[in-house]
């Protein structure tokens, strides 16, 4: 018997966004290993780094939203989880971008970011979404910058620290 | 709204299993906040017991089984967690259990749900071991173990944490 949930796929030019599963564990759990998920509450064990993907599914079916697994159309690989957030303990519905190793630099944040932001504001009708992206966390920083948001407040949070939420440009301006 | 599909229900003489549901989260993130919770990974505060529910309600979709939450046939009020766990690090299968409430405990109700449980991993599931980690200290879970069949294993390896493995017994084919 298959276990689903009916997570909405997304497409843009390079990319493709659907629903996490088992598949990317090991993608995941690379990213979650390495010195670049300190900004994002790791490096975290195999043990956690599953734990974690099960969280971002079962975030899906608690929210009825939650982060895609990004994959680069030309490659099939799959270069990250970006999308829409709000676990407990965080103060807004936010949009989040983790791009794994080896595919920074190419615009994917930016161009999952954006589709997500679309979906939120379109399908979901939301009216305002944040970022929060940790102290030091330069390169979300830019991307934050490059998709329109801007510095909004502190925010700390338990486990991650000290934070900034940004704040993105709204429905009407997101067009 | 987004659903879990795909989940089975096990049915027992008085109890419902079914898969875990968003409207269950409130119960189980309370448990989780009480020192009831200390052999299973707690207490933990509403931010981690929150995430615990989620990665619950994922194991579904990791792997096509998970943990059940339990029910009495005419009442939906979740009565504990009980079922299949196996984050895909782990040395083997786990048939696991919680009862929610002290006043729900001394009824058999744990057995009643874990031996569906053990039945539904031989049968249906068609696992080739099945064992049960207990944390040092959790009495009444050895004790339920051992009414279930399942004997200690000291030779098997434990997924990192300070407890026992009680193995289930595969039954005469």
């Amino acid at each position: 018997m298959t276990v689903t949930f009916s997570a909405p796929e997304l497409e843009t030019e390079r990319l493709i966004l659907r629903a996490p599963d088992l598949s990317d564990f090991d993608a995941f759990a690379a990213f979650y290993a390495s010195p670049r998920a300190s900004f994002v509450g790791g490096p975290l064990s195999r043990e956690l780094s599953w734990r974690s993907l099960a969280l971002e599914a079962g975030h899906w079916v608690l929210r009825g939203f939650g982060r895609w697994t990004v994959i680069e159309k030309e490659t099939k690989a799959t270069v990250g989880i970006v999308g829409l957030w709000h676990p407990e303990g965080f103060p807004e519905n936010e949009l989040g971008w983790d791009l794994f190793d080896g595919a920074t630099g190419k615009g994917y944040a930016t161009e999952a970011g954006r589709a997500a932001r679309d979906y939120a504001y379109g399908t979901l009708g939301w009216t305002t979404l944040t970022s929060l992206i940790a102290v030091g966390n330069d390169g979300s920083r830019r991307v934050a910058e490059r998709l329109g948001a801007s510095y909004d407040r502190d925010f700390t949070h338990e486990r991650f620290g000290d934070m900034q939420v940004w704040r993105h440009p709204g429905p009407e301006a997101c067009g | 709204m987004i659903t879990l599909t795909g989940t089975p229900t096990l049915r027992t003489e008085r109890l419902t299993l079914r898969a875990p549901q968003p409207q269950d989260a409130p119960t189980f993130i309370e448990f989780y906040k009480t020192d009831r919770s200390q052999f299973v990974g707690g207490p933990m505060n509403d931010r981690q017991g929150w995430n615990f529910f989620c990665t619950e309600i994922g194991h579904w979709v990791m792997n096509g089984f998970g943990m059940f939450v339990v029910t009495y046939h005419d009442d939906d009020t979740p009565l504990g967690i009980v079922g299949h766990w196996y984050p895909n690090t782990w040395p083997e299968k786990e048939v696991g259990w919680v009862l929610f409430d002290a006043k729900h405990e001394g009824k058999g109700i744990a057995f009643e749900a874990a031996r569906a449980c053990i039945d539904h991993a031989w049968h249906t599931l068609k696992w080739d071991t099945i064992v049960s980690y207990i944390a040092h200290g959790n009495d009444a879970s050895v004790a339920l173990a051992e009414r279930l069949g399942a004997l200690r294993d000291e030779t098997a390896e434990d997924p990192g944490k300070e407890a026992y493995v009680y193995r289930h017994p595969r039954p005469a084919a």
